[in-house]
């Protein structure tokens, strides 16, 4: 049955290849449109600040052993103390990024011409398909593949009888969306490829980015770290250096 | 921190470079891309570079990169004619850029105008209050003109954002031990040791520190960190080898009166004496080998 389907040429012509084409270009221009709306912005200075104390807790805790234990108890006060410690953070006072959003017009209008340029060409690409190549086989793949990929691949056929193998044109432009990734690398330079799914993901983790989570988890985790003075044994050690150079 | 790899392409190149192979741009990216300081070498290639017309249009838009490194290097050689040229063309492409605006504040500190390159640097500061290299060289504006504590106050400032910032925490050290503020310099070297636990120097220079301070507990903790700089160096470290004789004496010194209970068993001095004469017969001039083992005769190491 499924070698019944014989398909069009012209399909290739008109639907396959220019559906990839049109896909790169417009890759290709969003890459540009969303390089001139780039816009700088300065770091704050407590979220520059965060960040830097986040890599010292860190150090810390992974040298501890390194420093007397007098200094590493010190250290550990100034971060995790209750009253004004660096990784604390009094409770009911963790910003709330929803409401900084709202409050930093900077950021909506970032988040807006983030989106102008990800959604935009996106809904009106997909209504072209739509419109122009729904609901016909385009192309077929050399092998067979489990009914599983049925929603993968043909997207906007709901015949169970056609073999899985065969993709639909709506499917065509989803596997194009995805896969031109490694393309746009080539094309644009290792870091510019303009990276939907990655990005996609920056929108979902994006608006919770909390930075006094991070902060957080460094104070529990300094809270029980042992500190244990590493350097005692350094002596023996280098007694045993020293015992290799004077034979 | 250069490895051992990079350390030896430079050479080839340099030399390379001298006997007029070519591959002096691939020498001056590596300089860069190292951050050695080579500016004597950086100045004269750089220029010749920067003189051939043919050979400065094949590098496009990295034309301006050598620019800037020619500046520095000319500003460090003393060579202010070339570091005012290079300076200046960069102006002219780039009018409004504040790396152009960094490099023209420290054309003006180089050559000594200090209060004009202050300047320079607050305006540039006011836009970007954030910039790192700027602050870095507000300090080190400061400790130029000889006001070391201005210069700890803006350091210290900067490290109130910049808590990572390990260089930064380096010069902070080596200033307060150049103001005998040892208590501070060890918090300095400690915070450096928990940067980079690997790195024998930090250990070293916190050692030291230690022992400058004196007092037993001292003593004792900065013969350690001698020790760990042993071990880091493999013995190769002379200086570490002379401060774990040093310790051994000022400790014996302070507990001279008391019970010898605590007198620990190791063998560490008399060894890491051995391996002073054992060097120094080696390596030095003559008359010092029999010079350093009387002197450590008298301490009662060997």
């Amino acid at each position: 049955m499924a070698e019944d389907l014989v398909l069009d040429t012209a399909i290739r012509d008109w639907v396959l290849v220019p559906l990839s084409i049109v896909m790169v270009l417009i890759g290709v221009l969003r890459y540009f449109v969303s390089k001139l709306m780039r816009s700088h912005k300065a770091p704050d200075q407590k979220i520059v600040k965060e960040g830097q104390v986040v890599i010292r807790a860190r150090n810390l805790k992974a040298a501890a052993n390194f420093i007397p234990a007098k200094s590493f108890k010190s250290r550990k006060t100034y971060f995790t103390n209750e009253e004004n410690g660096l990784l604390h953070i009094p409770p009911g006072q963790a910003p709330n990024p929803q409401a900084q959003m709202f409050s930093d017009p900077n950021m909506a209008t970032d988040m807006m011409k983030k989106n102008l340029s990800m959604i935009i060409p996106q809904t009106l690409t997909f209504a072209w398909v739509n419109f122009f190549f729904s609901g016909f086989v385009a192309a077929k793949i050399p092998f067979p593949l489990t009914q599983r990929f049925r929603s993968m691949l043909q997207n906007g056929i709901d015949l169970s009888t056609v073999d899985v193998s065969y993709v639909s044109s709506r499917s065509w432009y989803f596997l194009n969306l995805f896969g031109l990734r490694g393309l746009f690398s080539l094309i644009l330079g290792e870091e510019n490829a303009t990276d939907d799914t990655q990005r996609m993901m920056q929108m979902g983790g994006g608006f919770g980015m909390d930075s006094s989570k991070s902060l957080g988890a460094e104070k529990d985790s300094l809270d029980i770290i042992q500190h244990d003075w590493v350097l005692p044994k350094f002596e023996q050690r280098a007694e045993a250096v020293l015992r290799k150079l004077m034979k | 921190m250069v490895g051992a790899k990079e350390a030896n392409l430079v050479e080839r190149l340099e030399s390379q470079a001298e006997h007029g192979g070519g591959g002096v741009w691939e020498y001056l990216c590596l300089v860069r891309k190292l951050k050695l300081r080579r500016s004597d070498k950086v100045l004269k290639y750089g220029l010749q570079i920067l003189k051939d017309s043919k050979a400065r249009s094949k590098l496009g838009g990295e034309e301006w990169t050598l620019y800037e490194q020619v500046a520095i290097a000319a500003m460090d050689c003393h060579c202010f004619s070339v570091a005012k040229d290079c300076v200046k063309s960069l102006q002219k492409k780039f009018p409004e850029s504040l790396r152009v605006g960094r490099l023209e504040g420290m054309l003006l500190e180089a050559t000594g105008s200090w209060e004009a390159a202050e300047k320079a640097y607050d305006r540039l500061l006011e836009d970007n209050p954030l910039d790192q290299v700027l602050l870095k060289r507000k300090a080190s504006l400061a400790k130029s003109q000889g006001n070391t504590s201005a210069s700890v106050e803006i350091l210290n400032k900067y490290l109130e954002i910049f808590m990572a910032d390990y260089d930064a925490w380096r010069e902070l050290a080596e200033l307060y031990v150049s103001q005998q503020m040892y208590k501070q310099a060890a918090f300095c070297y400690e915070e450096l040791i928990l940067c980079q636990p690997t790195v024998p120097l930090h250990h070293l220079a916190y050692a030291e520190v230690l022992y400058t301070m004196g007092g037993l507990e001292n003593l004792q903790t900065a013969k350690k960190y001698y020790a760990s700089t042993i071990d880091l160096t493999g013995g190769k470290n002379t200086r570490a080898l002379f401060g774990i004789c040093m310790c051994t004496v000022a400790i014996n010194q302070v507990t001279k009166g008391r019970n010898k209970e605590e007198k620990d068993g190791s063998e560490l001095q008399s060894l890491a004496a051995g391996v002073l004469v054992k060097e120094y017969k080696q390596k030095a001039p003559k008359n010092l080998a029999p010079l350093l083992t009387t002197t450590l005769k008298n301490m009662k190491l060997i």
